[in-house]
């Protein structure tokens, strides 16, 4: 690093994200684990009798599934691994930036819509329960505001660097 | 939906399409740029709101037969870490090391066996890559080549059973997977055949090496330790074909049969190992499905505005027979493929498309023979062939540097798909002959 020192506010931030997104990697596996089972007890229940045949197994391994892919899909966008469709020639590091930094806030409107309309989604379900395991509907719900809330939080610290490089106050 | 709505169908399309290929072109994410593409429409149409948006996709994820793509993720990564992969070298190489470009030959003959266990092309791009890229590079092919016959060859996974294109396809426009895997064994080994035949007229023409001929005592051996890796295609495939399994849980199957040959039989796996494979599991897989989600979003508001039939009335004035029909489904798939990943192009297409095969007559699992192959050749093909883009990735090349030789080794592969367009047969025999049931 030459003298020009980063915001400490940006470094906090960086830290955060860095700390957040190790977090949900940890849960990410943990949920790809967990999801075997159920499907797995699902099997051996049919074919042995060494366990009972629950009836929840299928709905279980389907919520799991849902909280899988959200977070997965929030990891996704710190680490930017959803797909892209490049068709651009090679950019400089300003236009390259500028793209950036437009992808970033076409990726916060839907982040905002899925916060806005996410927490009317866990509302609807408030009161409700599933059909088999009979667990309250709102802790599946509750995935997309979340991941609007991660997803907004993950943009901030990208368009802060791409704006940074557009704008001239960091090397590329 | 017989309601008037506030928009005509025209300006709906319109601005669904308008919307997702410009944000597509500003670099937008394929997932982001489809959801983004409903808002405008959801927001003017006074009967609906952007909740519908998050309702649609809860809609898709809530759904058994898709929890089958990260079983077969996991199951394609457990065994690269639990030392499967390797035993599978061992005999493809045992099998054609002789063979002029030995070592690409091992390449495409380990894509096929891979694709029998693993239902992910994605994974065998990822994996082989890994293990080939490197290694003809230093015996001396091409980079271009390197990456292009990594990638093709990759796309088998799809075609041959089981496979994920497969059991979305099943899922969604309810056609017997069972069928459906059945189907895909005769085409998928023929583009592997196509392929290698392409591998030897590149060896003799540029001088790739050669090994000397596998001893039979070491292909015996080499045939033994694979064994019971071999037999994960036949524990799937009889599975489902028997009824025992759901697709779902076939996959699961794959996955307990490779954690158990990893830790029992071939005993290589690491805690390290582990942990990378589930985290790579759940990461693709994630973004790979968010995308589903967005795309089913889509594909909804397109039902709604009833513009898929609308696509088809214009279509049908052209009164195309049986085969070019055919012939009008490859090409749709193959343009769609281009720009977009197979799952969301099923979601959207194969049911734009489902009446128009319907109206001529075609067995529903030859259309989906088409539409799969079809959009397996689209994982190759610029600028959105994911395939392509892993395996130059790992080749440290650019895409369009290893283009011609991919544009090369898919023109005898169109061959294959031509065949599978003009003769329902190539596809429909097998399950004709093994389980007739599927095909009512």
């Amino acid at each position: 690093m030459s003298d020009v020192r980063p915001a400490p506010a940006r470094e906090r931030w960086r830290a955060f994200t860095a700390w957040y997104s190790r977090a949900l990697s940890w849960l990410l596996i943990a949920s790809v684990t967990i999801l075997v089972v159920p499907v797995s007890m699902q099997i051996f229940s049919r074919f042995t009798a060494l366990i009972p045949h629950y009836i929840w197994t299928e709905e279980m391994a389907r919520f799991l599934f849902i909280w899988m892919i959200m977070i997965g899909a929030m990891v996704g966008v710190r680490e930017s691994t959803h797909f892209e469709v490049d068709v651009w020639p090679r950019l400089g590091a300003r236009a390259d930036a500028a793209l950036k930094l437009f992808s970033a806030l076409a990726v916060l409107v839907m982040a905002i819509v899925f916060v806005w309309s996410g927490i009317e989604f866990t509302r609807f379900a408030w009161n409700r329960i599933s059909e088999l395991a009979e667990l309250p509907l709102w802790l599946i719900h509750v995935a997309w505001p979340v991941a609007g809330v991660t997803w907004i939080v993950f943009l901030g610290e990208q368009a802060w660097d791409a704006a940074a490089v557009l704008f001239g106050r960091a090397a590329a | 939906m017989s309601a008037a709505t506030a928009l005509s169908p025209t300006d709906a399309g319109a601005i669904l399409f308008g919307v997702f290929f410009l944000l597509l072109f500003l670099r937008v994410p394929v997932a982001f740029a489809l959801g983004l593409a409903c808002l405008p429409i959801l927001l003017i149409e006074p009967h609906l709101t952007a909740m519908s948006l998050v309702q649609e996709t809860f809609n898709a994820y809530n759904s058994f037969i898709l929890l089958a793509v990260p079983f077969y993720l996991l199951a394609a990564n457990l065994m690269n870490v639990g030392g499967i992969t390797d035993r599978l070298v061992r005999l493809s190489r045992a099998l054609v090391g002789h063979f002029p470009g030995a070592l690409a030959q091992v390449n495409v003959v380990l894509s096929i066996f891979f694709a029998g266990i693993s239902g992910s092309s994605t994974a065998d791009a990822a994996s082989q890559g890994k293990i080939f890229i490197e290694a003809q590079r230093k015996e001396g092919y091409d980079d271009s080549f390197n990456a292009a016959i990594t990638a093709v060859s990759a796309v088998l996974a799809v075609i041959v059973p089981p496979s994920i294109l497969m059991i979305v396809w099943g899922g969604v426009l309810t056609v017997s997977i069972g069928g459906l895997f059945l189907a895909g064994v005769i085409p998928g080994l023929a583009i592997g055949l196509v392929q290698m035949a392409t591998v030897h007229v590149y060896a003799k023409a540029r001088g790739y090496p050669t090994y000397p001929r596998a001893t039979l005592v070491e292909g015996i051996k080499a045939f033994g330790v694979s064994v019971p890796a071999l037999l994960t295609p036949v524990i799937i495939i009889g599975g489902k074909i028997f009824g025992w399994f759901t697709p779902t849980e076939a996959a699961c199957i794959a996955v307990l049969y490779a954690i158990a040959l990893a830790l029992f039989v071939y005993r290589e796996m690491t805690a390290r190992g582990l942990h990378d494979a589930l985290l790579d599991t759940g990461r693709f897989a994630a973004v790979t499905l968010f995308c589903v989600g967005t795309a089913s979003a889509f594909g909804w508001l397109l039902a709604y505005y009833q513009i898929p039939k609308a696509i088809i009335e214009s279509v049908m004035v052209w009164e195309m027979g049986p085969i070019g029909t055919g012939f009008f489904i490859a090409a749709a798939f193959l343009v769609v493929g281009c720009f977009l990943d197979a799952i969301p192009a099923i979601i959207i297409v194969g049911t734009i498309l489902e009446p128009l095969a319907k109206a001529v007559g075609m067995h529903p699992i030859h259309f989906a023979m088409i539409g799969i192959v079809s959009l397996a050749f689209g994982l190759v093909t610029p600028p959105y062939g994911l395939c392509l883009l892993i395996s130059c990735s790992i080749a440290n090349i650019r895409v369009v540097d290893a283009l011609k030789d991919t544009m090369i080794m898919l023109a005898p592969m169109f061959g294959v798909l031509v065949l599978v367009i003009l003769w329902p047969d190539f596809v429909l025999i097998l399950p004709k002959l093994i389980s007739p049931e599927f095909l009512k």
